[in-house]
């Protein structure tokens, strides 16, 4: 028998798991399924059936997403680490190994993709049945960018090679990706928090991630007042002909780095988890 | 075989164990016994893996706690003190637990659930503190582990629950199964626990079965109070005395005697056993 992952052994983890996801989660993402239709009533009740676009709506829908990400670890896995009640999870038969793959199997994605499908489900529906929503939200964001894209290439008046690489950008593809990795990265912080805190586990968590916020400002305002004058020259290169190439290029940098960080992040954040989970006493 | 050699541990500040060393063999049922604070409780978590050494070595069938291995994990069960508050009922919370132990039989488990007198229908956090004691008591029976560590199990029950418990624990424990009772309420499990080993702060004061101990010790019930007992108690119709065998008599133990007698002849009492 392999002590450290057995396929047959993590079924029965993800089963286990499982027969409590539906109990611990179910009023989280009821509240939260509701919340577009609450929007949708009370726009519907406005005098003037106020629009609300597909950007608004994919907004909406994602912000309340992150919400369940924040929650999820907490809400599924909160005795993990309890002296008392941690002790059935630490004596479980398994390894530490397949107790983390269930843990980030619920998590990462099934609480997230149960919540999008049932989000945009409902939001197709309201769609449907007309009044403020008009139009499938997800495709319409899409198609927003698309138009975005081509706007900014009239606008900035971008050549093919400047354009091709906006496109490639914000292309669906890097988007999802971007979405998919900062989904990561976020549950990752907040798995991590619930492994480490024993109370107010999501709470102490925002905490820390707002104190590390204001940290990088502090930071990145001092670096600025110490830099005025370099800051001024690299702007002071851009100029008419060559704003839409630079613009790209930051475009490009800022996604990329954004990618790399949700990525190390995640990676750090795993591992932690998958450490805490190995090492936690009781 | 549980092995336990040199073993150090301490939380943060207050030292519990100090190079202790110590043996539990296959197939008894280990009565677990001292003072409040003395590490019982922590000396069941070290050998379940709960907690970590900082020194010394922990080994159960050859296997080091500490990793919590599934191959260990699968033939142990920790009952602690602090009973769980699942909201789910007993039946169900077995049936998810029960597949990952290879020998878990839940015939075993309706039949004893049905013995203990514990209702089938009610969540967990329905049932009162007694009868989760004892709906938790049936699935680490029908678990059929070969290690069963139990910590102050008879702490909530009532007098007629207390009697079951001696029972299924006589009747439903194979000559495999080793069982650690870790309790204060030595009278609850007279009768049913064989060997004793008692604790102190930072060691062991006794580590022997009863035959050893009577072979060693003397129990002595009579009119009066010897002088050269180790301990004494005044009892309904006379005093039992605690004392050296040195005639080689036989006599019965009483654990709860010969538990104040070591605690008042500590270092006496360990070289005599030795």
């Amino acid at each position: 028998m392999n002590n450290t992952l057995d396929f047959n052994r993590l079924g029965k983890v993800v089963k286990h798991d499982g027969a409590s996801f539906a109990q611990n989660l179910s009023l989280a993402l009821i509240i939260l399924w509701s919340i577009p239709l609450v929007i949708w009533l009370f726009s519907s009740l406005t005098p003037n059936n106020g629009h609300i676009d597909s950007y608004s709506r994919i907004s909406i829908i994602s912000t309340l997403g992150t919400i369940l990400l924040i929650m999820a670890p907490a809400r599924l896995y909160k005795y993990c680490n309890d002296s008392r009640q941690g002790i059935r999870y630490a004596m479980l038969p398994a390894s530490s190994l397949e107790k983390f793959i269930s843990m980030v199997f619920y998590c990462v994605i099934v609480a997230p993709v149960i919540y999008l499908a049932g989000a945009l489900a409902i939001d197709s529906i309201l769609a449907v049945l007309g009044g403020p929503y008009e139009g499938f939200a997800i495709a319409d964001y899409f198609n927003d960018l698309s138009q975005f894209r081509h706007m900014v290439r009239q606008k900035m008046m971008m050549g093919e090679e400047d354009y091709t690489l906006l496109a490639n950008c914000l292309s669906p593809t890097i988007i999802i990706l971007s979405k998919a990795l900062s989904t990561l990265a976020m549950s990752s912080v907040f798995m991590f928090g619930n492994m480490v805190f024993k109370k107010r586990k999501t709470g102490k968590m925002i905490g820390i991630l707002i104190l590390l916020f204001i940290i990088f400002m502090i930071i990145m305002v001092n670096y600025v007042a110490n830099h005025e004058e370099q800051i001024s020259r690299w702007f002071g290169y851009m100029n008419e002909e060559n704003t839409a190439y630079v613009i790209t290029r930051m475009i490009r940098v800022s996604i990329n780095a954004s990618l790399i960080f949700s990525a190390v992040v995640s990676v750090v954040m795993l591992w932690l988890t998958y450490y805490k989970i190995k090492t936690q006493k009781y | 075989m549980i092995k336990i050699n040199n073993l150090d541990f301490a939380y943060k500040n207050t030292q519990v164990f100090r190079r202790i060393s110590l043996e539990f063999e296959k197939g008894n049922i280990y009565g677990l016994l001292g003072e409040n604070g003395v590490g019982k409780t922590t000396l069941l978590k070290l050998i379940c893996g709960l907690q970590k050494p900082q020194y010394g070595e922990i080994t159960v069938d050859g296997f080091t706690p500490s990793m919590r291995q599934p191959q260990f994990l699968q033939n142990v069960f920790f009952l602690p003190e602090e009973v769980i508050t699942e909201d789910t009922t007993p039946e169900k919370f077995i049936q998810k637990t029960g597949v990952f132990y290879p020998r878990y039989d839940f015939d075993l488990f309706n039949k004893l659930m049905k013995e203990l007198e514990v209702d089938l229908s009610k969540k967990f956090n329905e049932l009162s503190h007694g009868q989760k004691k004892k709906a938790l008591l049936a699935c680490a029976m029908s678990l059929q582990t070969d290690y069963l560590f139990l910590d102050e199990p008879t702490n909530g029950l009532d007098i007629p629950s207390k009697a079951l418990f001696r029972k299924v624990i006589s009747q439903y424990c194979s000559d495999e199964t080793t069982v650690i009772i870790s309790t204060h309420q030595v009278k609850d499990v007279e009768n049913l626990i064989d060997p004793i080993v008692i604790l102190d702060r930072d060691d062991v004061l006794l580590n022997a079965s009863f035959s050893k101990i009577t072979e060693k010790i003397f129990f002595e019930y009579g009119p009066e109070r010897l002088d050269n007992a180790y301990y004494t108690e005044m009892l309904p119709g006379g005093y039992i005395n605690v004392m050296r065998n040195v005639n080689n008599e036989e006599s019965n133990v009483n654990i709860e005697a010969l538990f104040n007698a070591v605690m008042k002849n500590k270092e006496t009492i360990k070289n005599l056993m030795k």
